[in-house]
């Protein structure tokens, strides 16, 4: 926008503009004398306006990571850019600017309130990432095109939108296009939208809207189909059965087996291979369904175990609690009667000083007592987790590779099946006598007896490598699972919590030892 | 009387000696001989009939036969022969068992005439719906009836009214109590029987003293089924139990003896209550007849078979101790005699009537109750049924003779005889009283005594209906001087119960007031006021729900200023608040070092102490301390703050220092909610005063609410409706006045001929319009004649005033002047109607002149 300051020199936002404005907006009087005398961090600062301040380009906006609300309106800025810490923003304010496209708001997921008013924008995209929007103002922009506002469809939240002043409006058919395709809009040019109107509307443009919408419609199914699919899976990887179930594993054998495939089109060798797979699919379905069941267990396991340490722990707490409350009353008490105890119960007071840190003494004990109760009890029960974790899984491990060797068993029986198919292939090929023609590829392979066999032993070992990995990613994954998982409950459940509470109690003690200390001094002032 | 029966059983067995004489002959003979019997005894019954009144002179009441139908009055044919099996029966029943009690059988009713018991009673169902179950039906005929014992003790009545004289009359004996409670039960659908049998003397005479009232018994408490506790893998070791266990032994030793001891004592106790309370022996124990009702399973969900004891409509298990044996039990269809022993009472005895050897059925009909078989034996049994099904024709019952039973709506209402009745119980006495019969709406008042002659009184409890105020219940404690009032919901501010000190002073007193806290904005449960000692009080508050999280607040008061100086009469200074209290529940929204959970404003010495809430992994919680600055009271002053006025203490020992302008900015906010809270706690004591002052205003005119669909008692819609009718009224004498023929007086100046001349008609015309213009011209007349007089009075006032200008008053003065308007006033009105008039005078002669021509009766010749 021009302006009549043209003249005037473009201004860049540094370290001096923000500290005075972060200065001028913070808290008032008395609490401004205390706030600059301690210094305002900018990393705390929720709110910030920088408008009519010139500026050309966004930039040096890195320290706000706390940021809310931020106006930059009223500037001369032509790119949005440098916005991309700030993704706690909720309120973005960049209208009268120079702006001519939306870009750089990816990072501002959180954004609900966005204004591009008086701008030269031309075309509404780039706003993607804006799942939140609910009020959007491009109001005075060049948007001419009525299809590109059916972009802001997916703003399901946006009920809020302000288009006044973009050529597009005077189109005639501007109102009934917008309110038949954005039939979430309540609020549109800062009127409230009838529902008549809305029908009407809907009712002019009927048919590409149902059009619009089946679209819509069967592309959220889609999506909704695959993150099903993708949940399923990952509830699969979870009991490291991923892919188990079903002929996955047998055609990822034969995928890269370039010596099986050419072999496959030997005589007899369809019907075993239809067998074999079979039979090994059924032993993957098994390891599948074991898996997930043992997966099931473990969950449960686990559960009861986080149970019963939270019970502990909350019955701990509520123990010291009463303890600590009981103290704090009996405190209160003491002071209040010291208070007015006054000059004469010197030696009373003296008394009561005693008794009091003997109770504190007491209830420190007390506190400790507690801590180590806790920590037996919590030891023990972790002992005993370990131990029947360490079975369950050892019990899962034994049972799936007992179903791999199976595999294995029949892969080695399939071995040597195609190896006896091979050498009567191989002689057949040399006597001439097959009937059918084979491949050329086989041909090749059946010059002669040793390339043959070779060809036949890769594909059994490219087998049994792929079978062999398979239970080694199974063994390895299921160790450290359970590795971690003990370290974490070790370190957090034991170690942490223990110095974290015993610190508690040592600052809680030292502060009540404080207290009648001060009180002291004041009582033997007075 | 005895000897009457002796005498019938004496002939009865002549009859059966005849019969056995002729029982060789064939059957015919015998049908002859049994119509011959029939004869016999109509002749023996109209006997009896002749000699009863002679006897029971001293006890019956006459009734006029006039108010009673036919059916009271006379025996049908079929009446006539179920009343001779029934004597037939009777003769077998004596001859076969001597030694029992005659059967109640056919006692005369109100109107002389004999009549089956079976058929006094009327099943019928009444259009009210607390009559549909058997507690809501017992109720009734307990509250509706007075109860007359009855006279001789031992013996069974003569008379049985029917179900209609009793309710008219509201008074009846035991029988006629069952009689219509029975009445109402099988029209309800349930399997009722009236019993005749022999109780105890406190049955007898209803005598509820011993019995503890049943508003007192408390329900019984449902246990709680514990969750079995989920047997869990881990279950982590509870503490080790340092406690030495040989101690632990002893101890629990001792506290067992304690408490056999304790037992022994109570035992003892009991025993000697019991003793106290025992019934003084009865001579007729045993003897008394009673009747009552008995209720089968089966029918209407009933799940066990039970007695309704017809005076107090109280229910009774099948081996209560306060009956001591059954003869017999009947309902409208078919009589059973008892069979089974019942020398320990009614313990033993079975209810399955269709067994034979337990009960006697009089007339076998297909509807009989059936024999009660184990299912597996009755599959047996169900094919060779199917095949041998013969219907026999059986004589059943006739229907009854009694008419068919009527309450009135407002009887129903009125419920006991003239609204009220006072029944007795141990150490209580309760009164009842019909809905709107009290002016404050009273309908029963429980009064519960320390002693058993009702001279100690521990607590009165009344319960109200229909009151505009809400009130329900009112509990006065007369112990400790305590009253408890109970409100519905729709009071203007919520108020649900209420308790205060009877005789202390209406404000500033211990009291605690209840609240439907859904209801009410600011979600208030309770509000307590208490005096601590002598000038220090408290007010706590409770509440629920709230979005703030406030759940608690205490204010305590410090005495009131003494005011000296000239006497206000404004509103009474308030006291002062020394301290405050408010609790939070937890905000999960808020870390828990900055959730306040409770804040302390001490007023007097200017602090304010906040504890936060303890965080999870926490068993201590943070603590902040302010001290007010100094200008905090002046509004808009800018506090300063000084680093001492903040003392904290964090849980956490690392967490980092809060900034000093956030603390500062909280002081500020906690300022800014002490003043809130004060003013909420001065408006909190506003509404107690308001409530009291609403509570005294609402007792001295207590109103009773009258539902808009109750036409009998609405007044609003009776004169609503007396309106109307008058408005109606009115609107007819006008529509006849209009028809008044203007004709008619020259008509009958004439002589009111049918056919008018030329002559005549041109007669009625000059005569008419002469008249009107003599009548328009008598009323311009009298107009001038008053305006006339009004201006000729007006000036001679103006004279006199002339006159007496100098002398006069400044009153007399005024009165001149006011005079004078009004009289221009009137002389202008009198003007306008004047000129009105004059105008439309003319008019008037030609309306009238053109309606004459358009008559009907004249217009032929104009």
């Amino acid at each position: 926008m021009s302006r009549l300051y043209d003249t005037v020199e473009p201004s860049v936002v540094d370290e001096e503009m923000l500290q005075k404005a972060v200065e001028e907006q913070g808290p008032k009087d008395e609490a401004g004398r205390l706030a600059k005398a301690e210094g305002i961090d900018f990393a705390e600062v929720t709110q910030l306006r920088l408008d009519f301040k010139n500026i050309l380009k966004i930039d040096n906006m890195w320290c706000f990571t706390c940021l809310t609300k931020l106006q930059l309106d009223n500037n001369i800025i032509e790119r949005i850019e440098g916005l991309d810490v700030l993704v706690n923003l909720t309120w973005l304010d960049l209208s009268f600017n120079n702006i001519e496209v939306i870009e750089g708001l990816d990072k501002l997921t959180k954004l609900t309130d966005l204004t591009l008013y008086n701008n030269r924008i031309a075309r509404i995209e780039n706003m993607d990432s804006l799942v939140d929007l609910h009020v959007l103002s491009i109001g005075n922009n060049d948007l001419k095109d009525l299809e590109n506002l059916t972009y802001l469809r997916r703003f399901k939240n946006c009920k809020t939108l302000n288009l006044n002043g973009n050529p597009f409006c005077e189109l005639e058919d501007y109102k009934v296009f917008v309110l038949a395709y954005l039939p979430h809009i309540d609020y549109l040019d800062y009127r409230l939208v009838d529902e008549a109107s809305k029908h009407s509307a809907y009712e002019k443009y009927q048919i590409s809207i149902e059009e619009m919408l089946h679209d819509e419609r069967a592309a959220q199914r889609k999506l909704d189909e695959q993150l099903a699919k993708e949940k399923e899976f990952e509830t699969h990887k979870k009991a490291y059965v991923e892919k188990l179930n079903g002929p996955y594993m047998f055609d990822s054998m034969y995928q890269d087996d370039i010596e099986g495939n050419k072999l496959s089109a030997m005589p007899g060798v369809d019907e075993l291979l239809v067998v074999y797979r079979e039979s090994f699919s059924k032993i993957c379905q098994q390891i599948f369904e074991f898996g997930l069941i043992e997966h099931e267990k473990r969950v449960g396991e686990i559960d009861e175990f986080w149970k019963a340490i939270n019970e502990a722990k909350t019955e701990n707490k509520n123990m010291g609690m009463v303890k600590v409350n009981d103290f704090i009353d009996y405190k209160k008490k003491l002071f209040l009667d010291l208070l007015q105890l006054g000059e004469q119960g010197q030696s009373i007071a003296e008394q009561r000083f005693a008794e009091y840190n003997d109770k504190v003494a007491i209830l420190q004990d007390a506190l400790m007592g507690y801590e180590m109760q806790l920590v037996d009890q919590l030891e023990e029960t972790v002992k005993d987790f370990e131990r029947n974790m360490a079975d369950m899984v050892s019990g899962f491990l034994e049972n799936v590779q007992a179903l791999i060797s199976q595999c294995r068993d029949l892969e080695n029986m399939h071995h040597e099946r195609m190896m006896e198919i091979a050498i009567i292939t191989l002689e057949k090929v040399l006597k001439n006598e097959l009937d059918d023609d084979i491949p050329d590829e086989l041909r090749e392979l059946c010059v002669d007896k040793d390339t043959i066999v070779n060809a036949v032993q890769t594909s059994h070992d490219l087998h049994l490598l792929k079978i062999d990995n398979r239970e080694d990613d199974i063994v390895t994954r299921i160790n450290q699972f359970m590795s971690n998982m003990i370290r974490d409950v070790h370190d957090n459940e034991e170690v942490k919590r223990n110095r974290q509470r015993v610190s508690e109690i040592n600052n809680l003690i030292d502060h009540l030892r404080d207290e009648i200390d001060n009180l002291d001094l004041q009582g033997l002032n007075y | 009387m005895s000897s009457e029966i002796e005498q019938e059983i004496i002939e009865g067995e002549e009859d059966v000696k005849d019969q056995d004489e002729e029982n060789g002959e064939n059957d015919e003979d015998e049908n002859e001989e049994l119509a011959e019997d029939i004869e016999a005894l109509k002749k023996e019954m109209a006997k009896i009939v002749v000699e009863a009144p002679t006897i029971d002179v001293d006890n019956s009441e006459t009734y006029d036969l006039e108010n009673f139908s036919k059916s009271y009055k006379e025996i049908s044919p079929k009446e006539k022969l179920i009343l001779s099996f029934a004597e037939n029966f009777r003769r077998q029943y004596v001859h076969l068992y001597r030694d029992r009690k005659p059967l109640f059988l056919n006692p005369l009713n109100e109107c002389g005439v004999e009549k089956f018991v079976c058929t006094t009673i009327r099943p019928i169902q009444l259009p009210y719906q607390s009559l549909y179950d058997w507690d809501g039906c017992g109720e009734f005929v307990a509250d509706y009836l007075n109860f007359v014992p009855l006279e001789p003790p031992t013996d069974l009545p003569k008379r049985l009214k029917s179900p209609t004289t009793v309710l008219d009359e509201q008074k009846g004996n035991c029988f006629e109590y069952s009689t219509l409670l029975c009445s109402f039960l099988i029209g309800a659908g349930y399997d009722a029987y009236v019993v005749n049998g022999y109780a105890t003397r406190e049955t007898c005479l209803m005598d509820e003293t011993r019995e503890i009232c049943p508003l007192m018994r408390k329900k019984e408490e449902k246990t709680s089924s514990q969750e079995t506790k989920q047997q869990r893998k881990y279950a982590v070791r509870p503490p080790k139990d340092l406690r030495s266990k040989y101690e632990m032994k002893q101890h629990k030793r001792k506290e067992d003896e304690e408490a056999t001891e304790a037992e022994k004592r109570r035992q003892e106790e009991d025993n000697r209550i019991a003793e106290l309370e025992k019934p003084p022996k009865d001579p007729l124990f045993g003897l008394r007849i009673h009747s009552w009702v008995l209720v089968l399973a089966n029918k209407r969900e009933v799940p066990e078979s039970f007695f309704i004891e017809p005076f107090t409509g109280i229910a009774h298990p099948v081996n209560s101790v306060n009956y001591l044996g059954i003869e017999s039990v009947w309902n409208h269809h078919n009589y059973w005699v008892n069979m089974q022993d019942c020398s320990e009472g009614v313990k033993r005895l079975k209810y399955d009537l269709g067994d034979p050897t337990l009960w006697e059925y009089m007339y076998p009909s297909n509807e009989k109750p059936q024999l009660q078989i184990p299912d597996d034996i009755m599959n047996e049994f169900d094919d060779d049924d199917e095949e041998e099904e013969e219907i026999e024709k059986h004589l059943d019952m006739p229907p009854s003779w009694v008419d068919p039973i009527r309450v009135e709506e407002k009887d129903f209402q009125l419920r006991c005889p003239q609204g009220k009745k006072t029944l007795l119980y141990k150490k209580a006495k309760l009164d009842k009283y019909a809905p709107y019969l009290h002016r404050d709406g009273l309908v029963s008042r429980l009064s519960v005594y320390d002693d058993y002659e009702l001279n100690d009184l521990l607590q009165v409890k009344e319960y109200y209906e229909n009151r505009i105020d809400k009130l329900y219940c009112r509990v006065h404690n007369h112990q400790n001087g305590w009253v408890t009032e109970q409100f519905y919901e729709g009071r203007q501010r919520n108020l649900k119960e209420h308790r205060y000190k009877a005789n202390a002073p209406v404000h500033e007193t211990d009291r605690v007031m209840v609240f439907y806290s859904q209801a009410r904005v600011d979600g208030l449960l309770e509000r307590r006021e208490k005096m601590i000692d002598k000038s220090t009080q408290e007010m706590t508050e409770q509440f629920v729900d709230r979005t703030d999280f406030l759940y608690f607040r205490s204010v305590t008061f410090g005495k009131r200023p003494k005011k000296f100086g000239p006497a206000d009469g404004k509103s009474n200074p308030k006291r002062p608040i020394h301290k405050m209290v408010e609790k939070f529940k937890r905000n999960e929204a808020l870390p828990a070092n900055e959730d306040m959970a409770e804040v302390v404003y001490n007023i007097q010495e200017e602090k304010i102490t906040v504890t936060y809430h303890t965080e999870n992994s926490k068993i201590s919680a943070s603590t902040r301390e302010f001290i007010k600055p100094p200008n905090s009271d002046e509004k808009g002053a800018t506090l300063i703050m000084s680093p001492e006025m903040h003392t904290t203490f964090q849980v956490e020992p690392q967490s980092k220092q809060k900034k000093q302008v956030e603390v500062y900015e909280q002081m500020v906010e906690l300022i800014a909610s002490e003043d809130a809270s004060d003013q909420k706690a001065r408006e909190s004591e506003d509404e107690v005063e308001e409530i009291l002052n609403d509570r005294t205003k609402e007792e001295a005119t207590s109103e009773l609410d009258i539902s808009v669909y109750d036409t009998s008692r609405n007044e609003k819609a009776k004169k609503h409706r007396k309106e109307l009718e008058r408005l109606a009224e009115e609107e007819k004498m006008r529509r006849q006045e209009m028809e008044l023929d203007y004709l008619a007086p020259f008509l009958a100046q004439i002589g009111d001929p049918e056919q008018i001349s030329r002559q005549q008609a041109y007669k009625l015309k000059e005569d008419c319009l002469a008249d009107l213009k003599q009548r328009l011209i008598d009323k311009a007349n009298l107009i001038q004649a008053r305006f006339e007089k009004e201006t000729q009075e007006l000036q001679k006032k103006q004279q006199w005033y002339q006159q007496n200008q100098v002398s006069m008053q400044k009153d007399d003065e005024a009165e001149y002047l006011a005079y004078c308007g009004e009289a221009m006033f009137r002389i202008h009105i009198l003007e306008l109607r004047l000129n009105r008039h004059k105008e439309m005078a003319p008019h008037k002669y030609m309306a009238l002149e053109s309606k004459i021509r358009t008559d009907p009766r004249l217009s032929e010749y104009f």
